[in-house]
């Protein structure tokens, strides 16, 4: 098996965008090219994940992606997870340099919904939940992820405002992130003032709906040695699945495929939660950062409110959570996601993260997962 | 009649149809084609109760398109007395956290272009 390395990175701005979807899809991938110090006739193939392409006209965006880059005779793979796309054509991408099919690969998620307003992007969304129990009876996806912190609250020593720190504290990183969404920093007081979307979350324990693309080049060690730039390793990669719908989950509070990703991620690179140094998790809401957390073993469960309160998760804390500014501040343009955590780490790991840095960090892991993580995916890196 | 068709019509008499593994005995919602628990094929209809305690629940104040004129509603999980199953559905009337404590007694009434309908017992 190869070592398989990140060697480059690149992103558009999160937010709400004006270019297409192939136009934004095809920027961060020439970023990511130019990032690497290679030339597009050096990638062997292509892993292009997206959810809602139909929305901007365009699926089958590999092909598009490859011919705008000279380089249409080479495979891609178009790839949809819901929200964990980015970081399932990551793995994809990965299990084939590691497997030596190819030594150089590029991995681009992208998504474009925001033209197409709140009511299609809530109504289309819901599509990606266990339809005929969730999304066909009422549920938006704030309402499932509201009805895990309702189950939390109750399980659990939380209040709302606990969940509200969460959203203060990705605001404060995001608010460094030049790429960011939202760019601002907020105030419990502003969380607990904002309208209830799905009780008992509000607006500002919600994500927002994003316009983005990330790309990264995935090579194997030899190549990443033979070309001059900064790179890092992949030292762990793990996917789970868990029930699709939450009733068929036996806790309420607790993601099963975090916890099968995130095992298989640390068996792999042979290190456990406290040897990370700081992690890229997948806080669609509030809630969902405390869960993670907890399942990714970070905390002991009904312990992540607790880790919050006493500031464990800031960028200068004890397990620095989203320097990015996570799916809250940074944005999520949910095809793009998964991928965009590697860009932060791989610019945490490589000097580029400027004010956000986190010091002496040479361990960083990603989790993304699918819907309310009916698919997950984990991976862990380290500089080299 | 398919098993979601069939399912349906027993939700629609306030009953729930589950499938027995004919190995194991593990109950699973109706559309199971193998048993979570041994991998065995063969199942039984047990038809369940509706009835119930709330799980959990979320009040919807921003809807998916069709449920508009429905808003404040609840999306609920119930748990099945007769068994360790859950089912979810669409609740009426819910305004407040104060109207639905979490261990509420329900059950499910109907099924519906809302999906499967529950309400307060």
């Amino acid at each position: 098996m190869e070592k398989v390395c990140v060697l480059g990175a690149g992103s558009t701005k999160y937010g709400k965008l004006d270019d297409s979807i192939s136009d934004i899809t095809i920027q961060a991938s020439v970023d990511a090219i130019e990032s690497a110090g290679i030339e597009p006739k050096e990638i062997k193939a292509g892993y292009i994940s997206n959810v809602f392409g139909v929305a901007d006209k365009q699926v089958h965006l590999g092909p598009v992606v490859m011919s705008n880059l000279g380089i249409s005779e080479k495979p891609s793979l178009s790839i949809e997870s819901a929200c964990g796309s980015g970081s399932v054509a990551f793995r994809e991408a990965f299990a084939n340099v590691y497997a030596g099919f190819y030594d150089a690969v590029l991995v681009t998620g992208v998504e474009k919904v925001t033209h197409t307003g709140t009511e299609w992007t809530t109504t289309y969304f819901s599509y990606c939940s266990d339809f005929f129990y969730e999304g066909g009876a009422g549920a938006s996806f704030p309402g499932l992820f509201a009805s895990m912190a309702r189950a939390y609250l109750n399980e659990f020593k939380a209040t709302e405002e606990d969940f509200a720190l969460v959203a203060v504290k990705n605001h404060d990183n995001g608010f460094l992130n030049p790429k960011a969404h939202l760019r601002k920093k907020i105030t419990v007081d502003d969380v607990m003032k904002s309208p209830v979307v799905a009780s008992p979350l509000k607006l500002y324990d919600c994500c927002p709906f994003s316009d983005g693309a990330s790309s990264v080049i995935l090579c194997s060690e030899k190549f990443a040695k033979e070309h001059s730039k900064d790179y890092i390793q992949v030292i762990g990669s793990g996917r789970g699945g868990s029930p699709a719908a939450l009733q068929g989950r036996e806790h309420l509070t607790t993601i099963p495929s975090t916890k099968i990703a995130s095992d298989a991620a640390y068996k792999m690179a042979g290190i456990s939660p406290k040897n990370v140094d700081f992690a890229e998790v997948h806080d669609c809401f509030t809630i969902a950062e405390i869960v993670d957390t907890e399942d990714l073993g970070f905390f002991e469960k009904g312990q992540g409110v607790q880790a919050v309160r006493e500031g464990q998760t800031k960028r200068n804390g004890q397990i620095p959570i989203n320097p990015s500014g996570g799916l809250k501040s940074k944005g999520h343009p949910i095809g793009a996601t998964g991928v965009g955590q590697v860009v932060e780490v791989f610019d945490q790991l490589t000097g580029k993260a400027g004010e956000r840095t986190i010091k002496g960090a040479k361990i960083g892991l990603t989790h993304n997962f699918g819907a309310t993580g009916a698919s997950c995916a984990v991976h862990i890196f380290q500089s080299v | 009649m398919s098993a979601k068709q069939e399912f349906v019509d027993t939700v629609k008499s306030g009953k729930v149809l589950a499938r027995k593994c004919t190995k194991c005995g593990e109950l699973h919602l109706a559309t199971v084609y193998y048993c979570k628990k041994c991998g065995n094929k063969g199942f039984e209809n047990a038809i369940l109760d509706g009835k119930g305690k709330i799980a959990t629940y979320t009040i919807i104040t921003v809807s998916p398109a069709g449920f508009e004129k429905y808003t404040p509603y609840a999306w609920v999980v119930l748990k099945l007395d007769e068994s360790d199953l859950r089912i979810s559905g669409f609740m009426a009337g819910i305004k407040t956290p104060v109207d639905l404590p979490i261990g509420t007694r329900a059950k499910i009434t109907g099924f519906d272009d809302r999906g499967i309908i529950i309400e307060k017992q």
